[in-house]
Order: structure tokens, then C-alpha cells, then sequence
């Protein structure tokens, strides 16, 4: 039987990952500050004997589409919109350092400034933490003002500063908990030009559109596969027919 | 083979559903004295790994890129949106708005206090002052038989004049609550909050005080829901929600165009 079935099999898979890439980015339309994914099909060239001419499909997730989302005002003091490129510093489950666009911040029972997932956001002095006030704000420069319980409203007093990075030259990957890390390990520098807007929140940059559309196309290359596949079979039938023994 | 990608639109429409959900209530609340909308809030699931970057690909290559398939979406929760309503007069004294942080406190038939923005208050049978479900204001405020004239001042001060007098009487002080993080704060309905671990403990006072807002009487807060607000956040959820479907009907169309070939 031709191995052309094998090929297109991995195609299959691969159209098959990029449904799934799709769909989350699409079940993601909503999540605050999300990257949309971006998988791309790659060629595995196998090394015959004298030709190449098997090439298998391998699906990766390339990297995230970094374009801003659309940005809305929300008029709550503690959402902040990040402007440029520059990435928020949170710390991930295992403690180390991760970045994320998602600014809808919160305080939790601890005292702890988080985002809206649970990540503890670090300031220059690691993570945040709140004492009791009775107002908090975000200044544009990322500096957490806060005016104590009973302290006086038109002297806020500054708790730390948003660690706030950008990622221009170093390369950056979403990681397994969907947040960004350094590829190879490493902290981003810190970018005393980053500024945020507090009270405006940034949405999903999936684009239903584009996304649409390649929900069609990896559709429509499954089934081009699949004609493949069954295309193989009727050869691989029809040459059983030639070796059968006239009855 | 289970379509992953069947799942993960599911997990869309779920998140979407729900949302829907919140949007409902708010505008079903549009005129609830001193509601507070709730916003959803969504996180992603976590990500597969298929390929890790820099796996071996063969002895002598790795793989340059990973294939990450992300789960999905879920909705893990509301957050309550704490800012101030517009002041709608009135002009019943025992109507109270309250200008800035804080609470009234009631007694709930638990026992419990609850915590409330919602100052649309009257008089018992008894003359206390209790909120529309009757439960009583803490602390609690008695205005006797054919006292007139009844004032609320800004520092919750009651005073009425008493019939045979001709000066006012003060009748008692209200007391409101802050929280050092209001978001906290668990609904019950009928407009009433109580405390969790994770608002903190109550500071009760003297209104305007310490971040307490003060009280206007003759006033009621209203809801802070914006209708043009949630109209296009509506129409948002629905839009999303037809592109998850949309993905199901592609993922399942897939899976039968497999089956009918194969």
C-alpha cells in the first residue's frame, strides 16, 4: 500500500491542531488581555535513498500574535491598560518570574495585588502587597498610590512601583499557564518608559474574523486530506484487482 | 480520536453563556437602589504540551518551536464593580444615599449583619427605622409617636422634633461600615452584602469619617448599571458566542466528512 496515506495522516493532525489553536483562540474572544496563538504547518523532509519525496506535516504553535487588543474604559481604579509592547510582571506558580498584558488587578484577602487570573503582580520590590487604605490607584508610571485608612485623600503615598518590561530584542513564548517567559531562561530588564492607563482595560486581541477564516481553511484542508487518503485506497484497490487471479 | 477542538468551543460557549448571565442581571437590576453591576471574568485553561521546544526531533536536530494547544476558557467569577450610582432626590428624609465608601449595617432575621448601599428606609409599626424587607438599621433608631420634622445629617445624626416640644430631639446616630476591600464581599439578594475572610473586618463609625462617605438624606443612590454598557457588551457575548457554535458546526463537519470517507 502507497505511503502517501502516512503523509497525508499527518496533515490530518496537523489540520486537526490548528481546529484546536482556533477554537481556543476563539473561546478566548473574551479573556482580558489575551495573545492570540499562532500555529503554522512546517515540512519534515525525509532523507530516501534517492529522492526526496516524502515531506511530512509537523503543526507547531509558532508564537503568539503580540498586535494590541482594543481597549476599553472601565472606570474601575485598579484595571490598567498597557501601552506599547510592554509586558506586566506577575510570578508564576512555580515562583518564578512571567509576564502578561492582562491588567484587570485585584486585591486579594492577603493583601496581595494580583491579575485577574490569581497571579501575584511583582513591583520592584517583588510582589505587592496592600496595606489597608482607603483608596488605591495606579499612577501612568505604574506606581501604586495608595491613601491610608483615615490618611488624608490629597496625600496618596506610594506602596512600590509595577514592574513593568519591555520585551524588544529578547525573544518571549507563552508558556504552558499561558503566560510569557524569557525563551532559554531570564528575567526581562525593567523599562522606566512603560506607561499604563488606569481605568481602561485591554481586551482580546483574537480577531473573530481572522479566526474564522482559518477555522474554513483548516476545515477545508482536512478534507483535502482525507480525498487523499480514500484517493490512495481506491489505487491501492485497484491494483489489487490487476494481481487477482482470473477465476 | 476525541476532537479537542469540539471541547474547547464548548468551553467557549460555556464561558459565554454565563456571561450572558451577568449582563441579565444587571440589567435586570437597572433600577435596584444602589446596585452594583457585576463584571464576568475569564481566565484561560491551561496549555497542552504536544512537542516541548527543543525536544529531540531526531539524534542530530530538536524542534525550534513547540506545539501548545491551548484548552480553552472558563469563567471563573464576577467582580463586583463598587462605583458610586447617580443621587436621585426624593425628598423623604428616610431616604439615605450614601456619598462615598461605606455601608449601612441591618440585622438580618439571622442574626447576622448585613450590609447594604441601599438607603430606602421607613418606620416600623414600632417606629424603628428598617429597611423595605423590615429589618432594623444597627444600631438601631426609634422615632417616637407624632414626632415631626425627622432630619438625617450628613454624620448619620437622627433628629426629630417631639410632639410637645418645640426643639429637636436627637434620636440616635447611624452608623456606617467600610471594608478594607469591599470587592470582597459576599451578595445575598435583597440588596445585602456580609462580610468574608476576604473583605476584612467591618470598621463601623461615624459617616464621613475615616473613609466612610457621608449621608444624604432626601436621596437615593442609584444603580450604577450603564444600559448602553451592557447593550454592547450583549451584543459582544452573543458575537462570541455564534463564533464558538460556528467553530462545532466546522470541528463536527470535520468529523463527519472522516467518517463518511473513510
Amino acid at each position: 500500500m502507497d505511503r502517501l496515506i502516512y503523509t497525508s495522516l499527518s496533515a490530518m493532525r496537523g489540520a486537526m491542531a490548528r481546529q484546536q489553536a482556533t477554537a481556543n483562540n476563539l473561546a478566548n474572544a473574551s479573556t482580558p488581555g489575551f495573545r492570540a496563538d499562532v500555529a503554522e504547518a512546517q515540512a519534515r523532509w525525509l532523507e530516501g535513498q534517492s529522492v526526496q519525496d516524502r515531506a511530512m506535516a509537523a503543526e507547531s504553535v509558532i508564537n503568539a500574535d503580540m498586535k494590541p487588543g482594543s481597549v476599553t474604559s472601565t472606570g474601575r481604579d485598579l484595571d490598567v491598560a498597557l501601552s506599547g509592547d510592554s509586558l506586566l510582571s506577575v510570578q508564576s506558580a512555580e515562583g518564578e518570574e512571567a509576564y502578561t498584558r492582562r491588567g484587570d488587578l485585584q486585591i486579594a484577602a492577603s493583601g496581595l495585588l494580583t491579575t485577574g487570573d490569581g497571579r501575584p503582580v511583582l513591583g520592584d520590590g517583588g510582589p505587592i502587597t496592600i496595606p489597608a487604605a482607603d483608596k488605591v490607584s495606579i499612577s501612568q508610571d505604574g506606581k501604586v498610590m495608595i491613601v491610608p485608612s483615615g490618611g488624608d485623600p490629597s496625600q496618596p503615598q506610594e506602596v512600590d512601583r509595577l514592574k513593568l518590561v519591555s520585551p524588544t530584542g529578547s525573544a518571549i513564548a507563552k508558556g504552558l499557564d499561558g503566560l510569557f517567559r524569557v525563551q532559554g531562561g531570564g528575567a526581562l530588564p525593567a523599562d522606566p518608559d512603560a506607561r499604563v492607563a488606569s481605568g481602561q482595560l485591554e481586551a482580546s486581541n483574537v480577531s473573530a474574523t481572522q479566526a474564522l477564516v482559518d477555522m474554513i481553511d483548516a476545515g477545508r484542508a482536512w478534507d483535502m486530506q482525507l480525498k487523499l487518503v480514500t484517493s490512495a485506497r481506491d489505487l491501492d484497490g485497484a491494483s489489487a484487482d490487476l494481481m487477482r487471479l482470473p477465476e | 480520536m476525541t476532537n479537542q477542538a469540539l471541547q474547547v468551543a464548548r468551553s467557549g460557549l460555556d464561558a459565554q453563556n454565563r456571561r450572558m448571565q451577568v449582563i441579565a442581571n444587571n440589567l435586570a437590576n437597572v433600577n435596584t437602589t444602589a446596585f452594583k453591576r457585576d463584571r464576568a471574568s475569564f481566565e484561560t485553561l491551561a496549555y497542552q504540551q504536544m512537542v516541548a521546544a527543543g525536544a529531540a526531533s531526531s539524534a542530530d536536530n530538536k524542534y525550534a518551536t513547540g506545539l501548545n494547544l491551548g484548552t480553552g476558557v472558563e469563567m471563573t467569577g464576577t467582580e463586583r464593580i463598587d462605583t458610586q450610582g447617580t443621587m436621585n432626590t426624593t425628598g423623604n428624609a428616610l431616604d439615605m444615599a450614601i456619598d462615598g465608601g461605606g455601608y449601612f449595617q441591618v440585622q438580618m432575621p439571622d442574626g447576622r449583619t448585613g450590609y447594604t448601599r441601599a438607603g430606602n428606609f421607613s418606620l416600623s409599626a414600632e417606629g424603628t427605622i428598617v429597611t423595605g424587607e423590615g429589618m432594623p438599621v444597627q444600631p438601631q433608631i426609634q422615632v417616637p409617636q407624632g414626632a415631626t420634622s425627622l432630619t438625617v445629617g450628613a454624620d448619620g445624626t437622627v433628629s426629630a422634633v417631639v410632639a410637645g416640644q418645640s426643639a429637636p430631639t436627637e434620636l440616635g446616630k447611624i452608623q456606617t461600615a467600610r471594608f478594607v476591600n469591599p470587592a470582597g464581599l459576599q451578595a445575598l439578594g435583597n440588596n445585602l452584602l456580609v462580610e468574608t475572610a476576604a473583605s476584612g473586618a467591618p470598621q463601623a463609625g461615624a459617616p464621613g469619617e475615616d473613609g466612610r462617605g457621608s449621608i444624604h438624606s432626601g436621596a437615593l443612590e442609584a444603580s450604577n448599571v450603564n444600559v448602553v454598557e451592557e447593550l454592547v457588551d450583549m451584543i459582544e457575548t452573543q458575537r462570541a458566542y455564534e463564533v464558538n457554535s460556528k467553530m462545532i458546526q466546522a470541528s463536527d463537519e470535520m468529523m463527519k466528512n472522516a467518517n463518511q470517507q473513510f
